[in-house]
């Protein structure tokens, strides 16, 4: 059956455009998936083989789900919802490089279940389009439940979103921000102790595992933006906004303002997600001003959580943003051929 | 030139441009059957002047209108013969059925048919009556009657001539521009006298030295040429005024309202032969091309039926699955090769099986922002393609898709193989109604 014949639309020959790019949905996601197995290279060096595992762990759950559920719809000969792996595999790498490295396998394993089960499967029969982005809602509904179960001393151990030692920190105060930065000044490579601020740009042992290395991440992310045409506006916008808010509040409180940028910029959460998980088609907005209000909105969700402590607050900050997509798809539209400024049309005669 | 680059660095081939452009003009004969249609321009149809049985001498009027307020353009008679019949045939462009006359060819003689003007001491008026007589319209794909762009009643202060030839499967502007060049100067110098305007502008997509003769005369006669940057949605005459410039046409108006005109450069020769040889608009360039065969540029005769273009290329038509006419990105696709040429044909592109049918695997829209980033109108394609689905006309009327210039470039981008023209289309037809 055609295109044609399977259009809504009323076809009479076939119409224009005849050629295409020949750039397909499964090219950007196996280019994605690229840029995406650079980042887990280095997240693998730096973090060690727990990191290769989860990675592994992940990609091996979705590849298993999704040939389950292919397998279930062929058998009762219903229409294949995804015919291709390849972005199914993308959204079991996010969920790999999104989990702490800290956490138990069985728990990414349990969110690439989720991931693929409900958020893509499942959005995608239920609503046509994916609303959230999956691997952030399947995270968020774990960890969610994880959290309600706070006060049980063994939810701690493996809680993924109140780190037992998580729970001390004050970054309210240029004292308590400086006390808890702490665990980045553990890390020694080739000998040398780092900085903090060091470790949270080159070498993060522990937090997301994609975002072992802060500077990596920014340039696989910005070449992925640039070459695959990424919502920048997204990335930029929260980018700009996490270092305009971290200098605001360093100099507020007055302590080490890079090391406020780094910590908030860099700590794998946030920049991970903002690169990989806020540009995700189909969960962000399209129009470019509602782009710039969903990085900004989320910048200033994630840092106001990050105070909070609740340090994978980016992901709570990003499924609440993709929640809005539908309503800010409906404002802050570019101004058409047309209809731009009177500086820009001449008048008429 | 490789390739041309639109807007986010998307890019489209130009190896069918490369391929043809430096093949001299064929003239092809004309066909045994000749078939015009009596509506080839935006407007309404003429009627036909000729009845069946009637022997028509080459440039006779065939179809015409008396009212003059209306917007037509007369169409004549390609060859000398005798009209077989006047029946209805679905015109592609139109994608209506419309009136069309058969004339059974004689012969494929020549001849002056009008009383040659000599533009510096014709008046205005009488050039622009030539115009009108000739049946001249915009010969970019447009097809809007030139006599009346020319005579706008508006003070014009820029004449621009397109020769950017945007297409990717053309190239038939071009061989005017090397094998004609005194002729366009020639139509350029009417025009320029018809709508009294000294501020001149050729834009063109060649670069300095291939086509040094009409670079030369151009600049002897104070003419500029703007050498355009590689790109296919800035031919639209709309988008082409702003790239040079730099004004946007208000939206609801036209270029001549801001007092600019602007004109394709077969347009302009077709104003120099109704002009300088006395002869209507009954033959025109256009370009050939398959995968298969390479292409050809040709002069073909308008109502010449598309097999017969086949023949004269010892072509068998059975080797392609598709055969389109015009622009690769707004032409349509012909139900059948008994479709001739019209006065806003273009092209002829033939399409392998393997080709001829790029978007049949479409699948659903992944929101990748591709279409917006391209539009060259800045306007929103899949979110109005959603909205038409809903038939949201207040949200259509919001995202402007009035505006739309039915490029066909969000299609080309998209990595689920989407057409959205009928989308935009319907979306258009909705907010109309």
């Amino acid at each position: 059956m055609t295109v044609e014949e399977r259009s809504p639309m009323q076809f009479e020959g076939i119409r224009p455009p005849h050629i295409h790019m020949g750039f397909s949905k499964d090219e950007l996601m196996l280019k994605t998936f690229l840029m995406l197995s650079i980042i887990a290279i280095g997240s693998s060096i730096i973090m060690g083989i727990n990191a290769l595992i989860h990675i592994l762990t992940a990609l091996g759950t979705v590849f298993v789900i999704h040939t389950l559920i292919i397998s279930f719809q062929k058998w009762k000969k219903k229409p294949v919802s995804y015919d291709s792996y390849t972005s199914t595999l993308v959204a079991g790498m996010i969920v790999g490089l999104a989990m702490p490295i800290a956490g138990p396998f069985y728990i990414t394993a349990a969110v690439a279940l989720v991931t693929v089960l409900v958020f893509k499967f499942g959005q995608n029969w239920l609503f046509i389009r994916k609303y959230i982005n999956p691997a952030a809602g399947a995270k968020t509904v774990l960890l969610g439940l994880l959290s309600i179960m706070l006060f049980w001393e063994e939810s701690l151990s493996i809680g993924q979103l109140f780190h037992p030692h998580h729970l001390d920190l004050n970054l309210w105060t240029a004292e308590g921000f400086e006390a808890s930065m702490w665990i980045f000044q553990r890390v020694t490579i080739f000998g040398r102790d780092l900085s903090a601020t060091a470790s949270l740009l080159f070498w993060q042992t522990h937090g997301w595992i994609g975002g072992a290395c802060g500077i990596l991440v920014l340039i696989v992310g910005s070449i992925a933006v640039v070459w695959l045409r990424y919502k920048w506006r997204i990335v930029g916008s929260a980018l700009l906004t996490m270092i305009g808010l971290a200098v605001v509040f360093g100099l507020i409180v007055r302590d080490d303002i890079l090391l406020r940028i780094s910590f908030h910029v860099f700590t794998g959460s946030f920049i991970f997600m903002v690169f990989f998980m806020a540009t995700e088609p189909q969960s962000t907005p399209l129009p470019e001003i509602s782009q710039i209000i969903f990085g900004v909105a989320l910048a200033v969700i994630t840092f106001f959580l990050q105070l909070l402590n609740v340090l994978g607050g980016s992901i709570f900050a990003l499924v609440l943003l993709n929640l809005a997509t539908p309503f800010l798809d409906k404002i802050g539209f570019r101004k058409p051929y047309g209809f731009k400024s009177k500086k820009q049309r001449r008048s008429l005669r | 030139m490789k390739s041309f680059k639109e807007k986010g660095r998307f890019e489209i081939t130009l190896g069918i441009k490369e391929s043809v452009a430096e093949k001299p003009v064929k003239i092809v004969p004309p066909a045994e059957i000749m078939s015009v249609y009596l509506k080839q321009h935006l407007g309404v149809p003429t009627q036909p002047q000729v009845q069946i049985g009637d022997s028509v001498k080459f440039g006779q009027i065939l179809g015409d209108l008396e009212e003059n307020q209306k917007v037509y353009a007369a169409v004549h008679s390609p060859v000398n013969g005798k009209v077989i019949d006047i029946t209805t045939q679905k015109n592609p462009f139109s994608n209506k059925v419309e009136q069309i006359i058969k004339i059974q060819t004689e012969d494929a003689k020549t001849n002056q048919v009008f009383e040659k003007l000599n533009p510096e001491t014709a008046s205005k008026e009488d050039l622009l009556n030539r115009v009108k007589k000739a049946g001249i319209v915009g010969l970019g794909g447009a097809t809007y009657p030139t006599h009346l762009k020319l005579g706008t009643p508006n003070r014009i202060t820029n004449l621009i001539i397109n020769a950017k030839e945007s297409d990717p499967n053309t190239s038939s502007d071009y061989r005017l521009m090397v094998e004609k060049p005194d002729e366009v100067l020639k139509g350029i110098q009417v025009m320029a006298k018809i709508l009294n305007v000294h501020d001149i502008i050729v834009a063109t997509r060649t670069k300095e030295g291939m086509t040094p003769h009409l670079d030369a005369i151009l600049q002897e006669h104070g003419i500029r040429v703007v050498r355009m940057r590689p790109n296919y949605s800035i031919g639209s005459e709309k988008l082409l005024i702003k790239e040079i410039l730099g004004y946007e046409v208000p939206q609801g108006h036209y270029p001549p309202e801001i007092g600019i005109v602007v004109h394709n450069i077969a347009t302009v020769y077709a104003v120099y032969e109704a002009v300088y040889e006395g002869l209507p608009l009954v033959s025109r360039g256009i370009t050939f091309y398959s995968e298969q065969t390479g292409g050809e540029n040709l002069w073909v005769r308008i109502g010449t039926p598309i097999e017969h273009i086949f023949n004269f290329l010892n072509i068998s038509p059975t080797i392609f699955e598709k055969t389109i006419m015009g622009s690769i990105f707004m032409g349509p696709s012909l139900e059948s090769l008994n479709i001739p040429i019209e006065k806003g044909t273009t092209a002829i592109t033939g399409f392998s099986k393997d080709r001829s049918k790029p978007y049949a695997d479409e699948i659903p829209c992944i929101r990748c922002n591709y279409c917006n980033i391209v539009c060259p109108v800045d306007i929103y394609p899949q979110l109005i393609m959603e909205a038409t689905k809903k038939e949201n006309v207040t949200l259509l009327k919001k995202l402007h898709v009035e505006v739309c210039i039915d490029c066909g470039l969000c299609s080309y981008v998209c990595p689920s193989l989407i057409k959205f023209t009928p989308y935009l289309l319907k979306g258009k037809k909705l907010i109309k109604t």
